[in-house]
Formats: C-alpha cells, structure tokens, sequence
C-alpha cells in the first residue's frame, strides 16, 4: 500500500494540457525527484499535490484518504519554496513557528521544537532576525526549518537551490540529503538540474510535455533508459546518438543507436568501429571531452576520456566502442531490449 | 569634478526656487482665505487688499450661529468615514482575487473600472436622482454615503490592487501549506503585509469623499448636507459675504487639512501608488 497516490492526475490551463493522466505511487521514506526540462509540467505537478493548483481529473490519495479536494491548509504537507517565500514581518522564530501557532500547539512544545529545528540548521543565533537580515543561504535553512518543525507527512521542495550560488547549492544539498535521512521523511523534489536529482533521489521521475517519460533508481535511468527522451536528458554531456547505419550490422534492427561519451574509447585513424575528424578538444581537468565529427554523416560525437590526449582539431581518430553499452532505440524512439 | 558639483549646485538652486515658487502659487488663495476669514466684510472687500486690521473671531459666531457648522460637519463626518469603511470592505476582496486569482479579463476589467471615472458626473446625475428619489433617499446621508462609495470604488480597488500585487503570490501559498484559512491568511499575512496600503487608500478616499462637493449639493441640502453645501449656501444670490464665506470655507477644510497633516507620509504614498515600486 502505497503512501502518496497520484491516480490519473490532469490539469488543464484553457485549452491547453499541461498534466496529461499521471500515475504514481510514492512508498512513506522515499525521495522522489521530479525532473524536466522547463516547462514539462513538473512544478504544476507539485503545485498540485500540494493543492495550490487545483486538480482536473483523477485522484489524489494521501496516507489512504482522497485529498483531491482539500484546502492547502488541510493536507499536512508542507513546503520550500524557491523564494523561500519567508514572512518578511515576522522574525525567524516567528516564521518558524507559524504553523505550530496556528495549529494552537503548546508554547512550551513549540519552543522545544523551534530551538531543536534552529539547532540542527544552524540558526540558534537568528532566531531574533528578520529575513531582510539574513542571507540567501540563511533564508534557505529557515525556509527548510520551517517545514521540518511541522513534521508533516510530506514535504515538498520547489526548486529549492536555484537561487543559491554554485557551492553554497552543492552544500545545501547534502543538507537536505542528510536531513531526509535523519527526519525519515517522504520527500518530493523538483528540479531542472539532474545532478541534484541523481544525487538526492531514491527514485527519479522524468517528465516531458505533461507526461511521465520513465520513473526509476538514478542509475537505471542511466544505464536502462526506456526511450531517447530520457538517455538523452540523463547524463552529461549527453548520449551520442547516431543513425543506426553508422554501425552497420551492430545495430541491426534498430533505427538510431545511442551510446555514452565514456563507452568510445579513440584509437588510431583506420583502425576501430567509426571514423571522424577531432572538431574540438575540450580538457576539463579531470576529464577530456573530445568532439569527432563523424564520416559520412552529419552527426558529431563526444568521446570522454579520463587521461589527457595530445589530439588537436582536424586530426583523423577512429573510434571503438563497447557493444553491450550501446542502446538501440526505434523508429518511435523506444529502447530496443 | 568642481564643475559638476558647480552644476549640480545650479540645477539645485533652481529646483528649489522653482518648487518653493510653485508651492507659493498653489498656497496663496488658501493663505489669502485664512487671513479673510479674521477680517470683518468692509475689509475683506476693500481693494487694495488691508494687510494690517485687527483679527476678529465674528465670523466664525455668525457661521456657526446662521448655519449650525456642527451638524453639517458631522454630516461631512458620518458620509466620509461611513463610505471609506464600506468602500474598503467591498475593494479589498475584490482587489485580493485579482490580484492574486488574476484570469485573461482581469486587466480589462480593472481598466473598464477606472473608465467609468472618465464619464463626467453630471452625466450620471439625471438617473441617478430619479433612482434615489423613488426610493425616497433623497437629502439622506445614506445617499451620500452610496454615491460617495461608489464613487471611490474604482480608484479603491485600483490602489489595492497595485498594493497587493507587490505582494509574493508565494508567501500567501506558504501560510496556506502552514495551514493557514483565508481568515488566517488575511489576518496573519495580508493584513500586516497591506496596512501601508490599506492606510494610504482610505487616507485618500476619505479625503476625496470629505471634500465632494456635486453629488453633495444635488443629492443632499437640508438635513443630509455636508460642509461642502454650507460654503455653498454662503455665495448666494442676496451678495457675497467674502469675510464669512472665508470662514466657512477654513472651518470646512480645517478637520481634513490637520488630518492631512497627520496622515501625510500615507497620502503621498497613495497620491503616487504604481510610480514607486
């Protein structure tokens, strides 16, 4: 029995389908990861959990109880907005407290649980602030805070690090991780960055166009994606996909191929599975990544290597790859098992 | 860098000559009604004008002897707080779902209110005198407290609607996931977040339902008159009594020029509401 039920969820704006049928089931502890490109559906999808879209069509069904209809205020779950949303006339131990005041909680409980939140995030010293007075990283913790005081059912992150800079999100990622963890909470999270969402997520629910495209482990989508959507928009750089002819009988059967930067190995020119010419040669450090424009068609690849190479643009490579990593797809885009 | 502070000094002088010449301008027939209003009638006809008289407080007895300055402020009083307290429970919710629950029309429908500010008043007159005077409201201060109303509503919900928008959508979702109704939400959220504007809107409507003066004279006379008709009743046909008129007048627009005084910072606030964000 599954914790959080989405049962053939719509949304309609006018005319337009934005969520398209959705099912999903959510087990109590997991973090799920909603991830697409902008304009997918996925924040709509939150929004709607979370009651501040109104559902269209099927159900929505929490801890066996149907919420399709209920008030925001009445589903117990809460949410981190990507402004953070802080109520900017109340203190931090105010915005912290807020809910637990409305629910007409015990003052005595409610400090408890404020000082316990403040300790953990590292905000006992600010308690007296207000959000003006605190920076990004700080207003983040308090948005966070103010979640797990409530201890709801689940939570809900909108995008939670877009607006932090690059090292302060890589930080307060394994927060939040770390977090989850620790609370054993459920938690849906939305995100256009598939880092956060490999790193953070139990399962990963990949959408596009209003539709779920393929839900799975972070590494299954990596190694067993069910269409090109997906083996594309999981993995950086992307898949190299190819015309299944560049590969001739390899790739009997299939209409386009796709393999992973890191599964061409280069060789010398003549030698190998395909041909090309090095367009661009780019060492990032620990990595190389090589861009071969290949023979015969117009397609360009991206080879990753982990050891620096003495190629420059217009040198003649062959490639080689590993046949048992290659995915073929066909002609609708659908992985071939 | 001494020249452009030498030019900026300029540009500053100038500014300030201008501004104190304008204010001058605009505060003159005020200032020049105030010293009338202590004068007696032979000198406040007298051209060229006296400057040097001995202030007399007669005028004021005989206002307030002739034409009981009391009732008719009160009168004044009741109507304008009565339709800025109404006007505000109307624009407010109003105000809210459009800004925050916008659709496709909202816009259209903001701008079809503000065009009815458009029509002259007159225009309006003929309808609604004979609605009021079939519903025997005529010279009533629940009339003047309608039209008053109806009158500020447009500019009401425009400057709460401006105010409200430069409210997150997100903060209000936030209450609402922390578990807040729409009570709460008002109550938490909104109210302590819209005072400024809330304040500044009513400040205003209440000085512009103070100082009506058409719907004023043509809806109410007798027991619904404000101060507006009383100066009226000054400049009549038997001859213009300058002095008392002056007193009247500076009676009338005393309470909301100290008022105004008071409320300053939110009149300008609301005078300007949409330039400043």
């Amino acid at each position: 029995m599954s914790f959080l039920e989405l049962q053939k969820v719509e949304k309609y704006y006018g005319d337009f389908h934005a969520i398209k049928g959705i099912d999903l089931s959510i087990q109590q502890g997991e973090f799920i990861v909603f991830v697409g490109p902008s304009g997918c559906g996925k924040s709509t999808l939150l929004r709607m959990i979370a009651g501040l879209e109104e559902i269209n069509g099927g159900d929505l069904v929490l801890d066996g109880k149907n919420i399709t209809e209920l008030h925001p205020s009445k589903r117990d779950l809460a949410m981190v907005f990507q402004s953070y949303a802080l109520y900017p006339h109340m203190t931090v131990k105010d915005n912290m407290s807020f809910a637990l005041r409305l629910a007409k909680e015990d003052p005595a409980l409610i400090e408890e649980k404020v000082s316990k939140a403040a300790d953990k995030l590292n905000l006992t010293d600010y308690l007296h602030r207000t959000p003006k007075e605190l920076s990004g990283g700080q207003r983040q913790r308090v948005a966070i805070g103010r979640a797990i005081v409530r201890s709801p059912k689940v939570f809900l992150f909108d995008e939670p690090l877009s607006n932090l800079d690059a090292a302060l999100r890589g930080q307060t990622r394994v927060e939040i991780a770390h977090l989850h963890r620790e609370l054993n909470a459920t938690s849906i999270y939305v995100t256009h960055d598939q880092v956060e969402a490999m790193t953070l997520a139990d399962r990963v629910v990949v959408m596009q166009a209003g539709v779920i495209e393929q839900v799975g482990s972070p590494m299954d989508l990596y190694e067993r994606p069910e269409n090109k959507f997906v083996a594309q928009f999981i993995g950086m750089p992307k898949m190299n996909l190819m015309p299944a002819k560049v590969l001739g009988d390899q790739a009997s059967g299939a209409a386009e191929v796709g393999i992973r930067p890191e599964h061409f190995t280069l060789v010398a020119a003549g030698e190998g599975d395909i041909q090309g010419r090095v367009e661009m040669v780019e060492a990032l450090g620990n990595e190389t990544l090589i861009h071969v424009d290949i023979d015969g068609v117009d397609e360009m690849v991206i080879v990753r290597q982990y050891e620096y190479t003495s190629l420059r643009p217009d040198n003649r490579v062959g490639i080689k790859f590993d046949a048992s990593q290659m995915h073929r797809f066909d002609a609708q885009g659908q992985a071939i098992r | 860098m001494k020249h452009a502070k030498y030019k900026w000094n300029t540009a500053f002088t100038v500014r300030t000559i201008a501004s104190w010449l304008v204010a001058l301008v605009i505060f003159f027939p005020i200032f020049f009604m105030g010293v009338t209003a202590f004068k007696t009638e032979l000198e406040a006809i007298a051209v060229p004008s006296i400057w040097s008289f001995e202030p007399t407080l007669d005028n004021f007895y005989v206002v307030q002897e002739r034409s009981d300055y009391v009732s008719f402020a009160i009168n004044s009083l009741i109507t304008s707080v009565a339709s800025t307290v109404i006007g505000l429970l109307i624009a407010a919710p109003a105000a809210y779902s459009m800004a925050f629950f916008p659709t496709k029309r909202t816009k259209d429908i903001l701008m079809w209110m503000l065009s009815t500010k458009m029509m002259p008043a007159v225009g309006a007159l003929i309808p609604i005198y004979v609605i009021f005077q079939s519903m025997g409201m005529l010279d009533t201060l629940g009339a003047l407290t309608i039209i008053f109303t109806l009158m500020n509503l447009p500019i009401m919900v425009w400057m709460l609607y401006s105010y409200f928008k430069d409210i997150p959508n997100e903060i209000l979702e936030a209450a609402r996931m922390d578990g807040a109704g729409l009570k709460e939400e008002f109550r938490h959220i909104l109210l302590p977040l819209g005072i400024g504007g809330l304040a500044s809107t009513g400040l205003l409507c209440l000085v512009m339902a103070w100082n009506e003066a058409f719907w004023a004279l043509n809806l109410g006379a007798a027991n619904a008159g404000t101060l507006a008709t009383m100066i009226v009743s000054y400049s009549s046909p038997e001859g213009l009594f300058w002095a008392k008129l002056s007193a009247a007048s500076l009676l009338a627009i005393g309470p909301i020029v100290v008022f105004g005084w008071f409320c300053q910072k939110q009149l300008v606030q609301g005078l300007t509401f949409g330039a400043v964000k």
